[in-house]
């Protein structure tokens, strides 16, 4: 498929990029936005993201195709897990869920277009607008392209125009889908620009944070703190810092019936982008007691995890990130040789999948790419303990629970402070509705006007 | 003391001094791990549990190895308690616990013979030295400060060639005045000087240099050794920009310039005293080990040693390493050059925990 250079992103290896270059692109997503976005109804956008989304679903469809072509050796996903999440991507956009989203965050789904004055607010008489940023940046994270595209249709739909930096290595899917919107719609298309471009052209950064209105960033908490240092204070600042994920299944869970179902759900959290968001989990909790012990709980997942290797496998990866795995799999095989209690299963001859069983309860930060601890607990609050070390930094919490029990056990975790509570197999599949970190999904870019009659 | 391993270390403290050829290493290297077997119970298990005795092993490639990390949970020894006359430490950040590699006298006689033999192949042109780590006394437990102790006293040279202190808050650091003094001294007296130390205390002291506006010109024959390893105790620094920089404000050329690689779970070193050239004409260093330690350089995704020119996980067979065991893998990534290996980096960027191992 032949892309034409529409973006930066486009441009050849060779071409450099200037300081001079970033502010004119700034300038003309300003103009383009002005003319063809601005003025342009919240509800002619949803219809056109809607047809945009329902085209990636579709087998015969170009850019979907090469998506999926190419897509392997530009990410180093497999061919099926591209396929797995960007279906479970595209699939949550239907009018009805921007319908809920708009209403959510707020209040009435006409706000972005006029004044409204809506329910209870009729007797204070007063309407309030909101509005999105002109010019929205992303510094984007480069391990997973779904939040990276999400933030684009976000902007789009607030109607802001937007600059995506992609992390090195990680412009193929957003500049895919950019160059999508625009095949779709060309005036939308002409609101965005997608850049890469190499760690420490600082100048480069400097020149688009001066045109900004507001700008997020995803990545490392360092990497956060460095950036937001050198961002003008008049340039909105929305980190998404580090964060990490774990799933606990209740003993009630594991009637001997439903097992299969939740290894099944589990080995779907491990396998989706190859465990690699923020919201996969890097370990395990299985409540002990149950109808299937933990470690036989351990086993029956490495046993799906080699199974799912042979039609998703785990796709490439560098060689420090299998030393990784193996200088892991090194240290666990030695510990297994001096405890009865712990245990190591992993794929023969790749470095594909691994599972640890070990008693210590303390959360431990996984390699990722299908490495995942199991680690047996005799309660709930016996999680909490060993998670302690990571308050605070904890997004998503995977859980297999009956529905009677569900209630209770999320409100123990939100009282200490996960964001997000789903069933274990959903981890990677917020709803559009997700507040990212516990924060609203689109109220931290919007401005609100108040018109007291 | 068991005498069968202690008889071992001496045949091969004989071995190395003879400077004998080494086409029977796989003997050695079956014998010392029949020992091992037999003498090093946390080894044992581990042999044990990957079903791989000495009864089932024909190569010295097919001995189980043990992952560096390991010497933080495990007393990976042969040596009792009251055996154990001095242990080295990894130097890693505080907050782990380190490494710990026990010695006994016997065994430190051989480390020194290993060292030392290997040392004066790569740089044992005589000359006047200065080592810029604390001393034996301030620093008992860094294996880097006791090679360094054992060539000064193999060398003559006097307890002032230690030129490094430990700082208030236990870094290490440099003693400025005293290291310029042995500077304008090699200039002035025209003598050679090596400068040996860490990489880190290389940029301490090139920093000093560039803030006091200070450059030398050390005499012909002058050479630096470095051992690589910034283990966040100073900004990191390419190895281009080091030699770069130590060229020009200490006035040694490239090739006079020589990395050292070794860790405290290992009783032989490699250097790169050889420098090539890659087929892009650049410069390549090619590590290597003594004949009496092999390497591998393993794909961390079979397990089996890659094809020349490949990356992977360093592994090394250690015969020095009579008292502990002898077959390491190490965290870090090299490229393999015929028998020798490029050094990458460091492997794992976010260590494991370890995890306690006292209950079996």
């Amino acid at each position: 498929m032949n892309l034409p250079n529409f973006f930066l992103a486009d441009l050849p290896p060779e071409a450099t990029l200037t300081p001079g270059m970033i502010k004119s692109a700034c300038d003309t997503l300003r103009r383009n936005r002005e003319r063809h976005l601005a003025q342009r109804s919240t509800e002619s956008i949803i219809k056109t993201l809607c047809e945009i989304a329902f085209e990636w679903r579709q087998p015969e469809n170009p850019f979907r195709r090469f998506a999926l072509e190419r897509g392997p050796v530009e990410t180093g996903f497999s061919r099926p897990v591209l396929e797995r999440g960007l279906d479970g991507f595209f699939n949550q956009f239907t009018p009805d869920a921007f319908q809920m989203l708009l209403e959510q965050e707020f209040g009435h789904a006409d706000r972005l277009d006029r004044f409204v004055v809506h329910g209870n607010e009729e007797m204070s008489r007063r309407h309030a607008i909101v509005m999105a940023p002109e010019l929205l940046g992303h510094i984007a994270a480069g391990n997973i392209p779904n939040p990276t595209l999400m933030s684009m249709v976000l902007g789009l739909l607030t109607r802001s125009a937007q600059f995506v930096k992609c992390a090195s290595g990680a412009s193929f899917l957003p500049r895919l889908f950019a160059h999508s919107i625009y095949h779709a719609d060309p005036k939308l298309g002409s609101c965005l620009e997608i850049a890469e471009w190499q760690r420490g052209r600082q100048e480069l950064e400097s020149a688009l944070f001066a045109e900004l209105d507001c700008l997020t960033v995803t990545g490392g908490d360092e990497a956060l703190a460095a950036v937001r240092a050198r961002v003008p204070a008049k340039v909105r600042f929305i980190g998404y810092g580090h964060r990490v994920s774990f799933g606990f299944v209740t003993r009630e869970a594991l009637r001997q019936e439903d097992v299969s179902k939740v290894i099944s759900n589990a080995a779907d959290d491990i396998i989706a982008w190859d465990q690699n968001g923020c919201l996969s989990p890097h370990v395990i909790y299985v409540e002990e007691r149950g109808a299937v012990e933990s470690d036989k709980f351990a086993e029956l997942l490495a046993v799906e995890l080699g199974k799912r290797e042979i039609a998703e496998p785990r796709g490439k990866i560098p060689v420090e990130t299998a030393a990784d795995i193996a200088s892991r799999r090194a240290i666990y095989e030695t510990i297994v040789a001096h405890r009865a209690d712990a245990r190591i299963w992993q794929s023969a001859g790749s470095t594909a999948w691994t599972v640890v069983f070990e008693h210590d309860t303390r959360f431990q930060s996984s390699c990722l790419n299908r490495f995942i601890y199991v680690k047996p607990v005799p309660d709930a609050a016996t999680v909490l303990q060993g998670v302690d070390g990571i308050r605070g930094k904890v997004s998503t919490v995977g859980i297999a629970v009956p529905p009677e029990k569900s209630r209770e056990l999320a409100l123990q975790f939100a009282r200490w402070g996960a964001t997000r509570i789903c069933p274990l197999g959903q981890m990677q599949n917020p709803p559009l509705t997700w507040r990212h970190d516990g924060r609203p999904a689109l109220g931290d870019l919007v401005t609100w006007t108040d018109f007291e009659l | 003391m068991h005498t069968e391993l202690a008889n071992f270390a001496a045949r091969l403290r004989e071995e190395i001094h003879a400077a004998g050829p080494w086409e029977n290493f796989n003997q050695w290297a079956l014998e010392l791990f029949a020992l091992q077997y037999k003498y090093n119970a946390a080894y044992r298990k581990i042999c044990d549990a990957r079903s791989v005795t000495p009864q089932g092993v024909e190569r010295w490639n097919q001995i189980p190895s043990v992952p560096t990390a390991v010497f933080k949970e495990l007393e990976l020894t042969s040596l009792a308690s009251h055996e154990r006359t001095a242990v080295f430490h990894s130097s890693g950040t505080t907050a782990q616990k380190p490494s710990r590699h026990f010695h006994g006298a016997e065994s430190l006689a051989l480390y020194e013979t290993s060292l030392w033999n290997w040392f004066q192949e790569n740089l044992g042109d005589g000359g006047d030295m200065i080592f810029l780590t604390p001393n034996a006394a301030a620093a008992p437990h860094s294996s880097l400060v006791h090679m360094f102790e054992t060539v000064r006293k193999k060398t003559g040279l006097p307890p002032a060639s230690f030129t490094g202190k430990i700082g208030g808050d236990g870094a290490w650091e440099i003693d400025f005045p005293a290291t310029v003094d042995k500077l304008v001294d090699a200039t002035e007296s025209d003598e050679p000087l090596t400068l040996l130390g860490t990489a880190f205390s290389f940029v301490h002291l090139l920093d000093h240099l560039i803030e006091k506006n200070l450059s030398f010109e050390l005499p012909q024959g002058s050479r630096v050794m470095e051992t690589g390893g910034y283990k966040n105790r100073s900004r990191v620094m390419p190895k281009e920009e080091l030699y770069n920089l130590i060229g020009d404000r200490l006035g040694i050329p490239r090739g006079a310039i020589v990395c050292e690689y070794g860790m405290s779970e290992l009783s032989s070193q490699a250097y790169d005293s050889e420098i090539e050239t890659s087929e892009s004409g650049g410069w390549r260093y090619v590590l290597h080990f003594p004949p009496w330690a092999r390497v591998q350089i393993i794909s961390p995704e079979t397990g089996r040693e890659v094809a020349d020119g490949e990356t992977g996980i360093i592994r090394i067979f250690d015969l020095a390493n009579v008292f502990s065991v002898a077959a390491i893998q190490t965290e870090d990534l090299g490229i393999r050059h015929g028998d020798g290996f490029e050094l990458i980096g460091r492997a794992t960027a976010a260590e494991a925990r370890g995890c306690s191992l006292m209950t079996a």
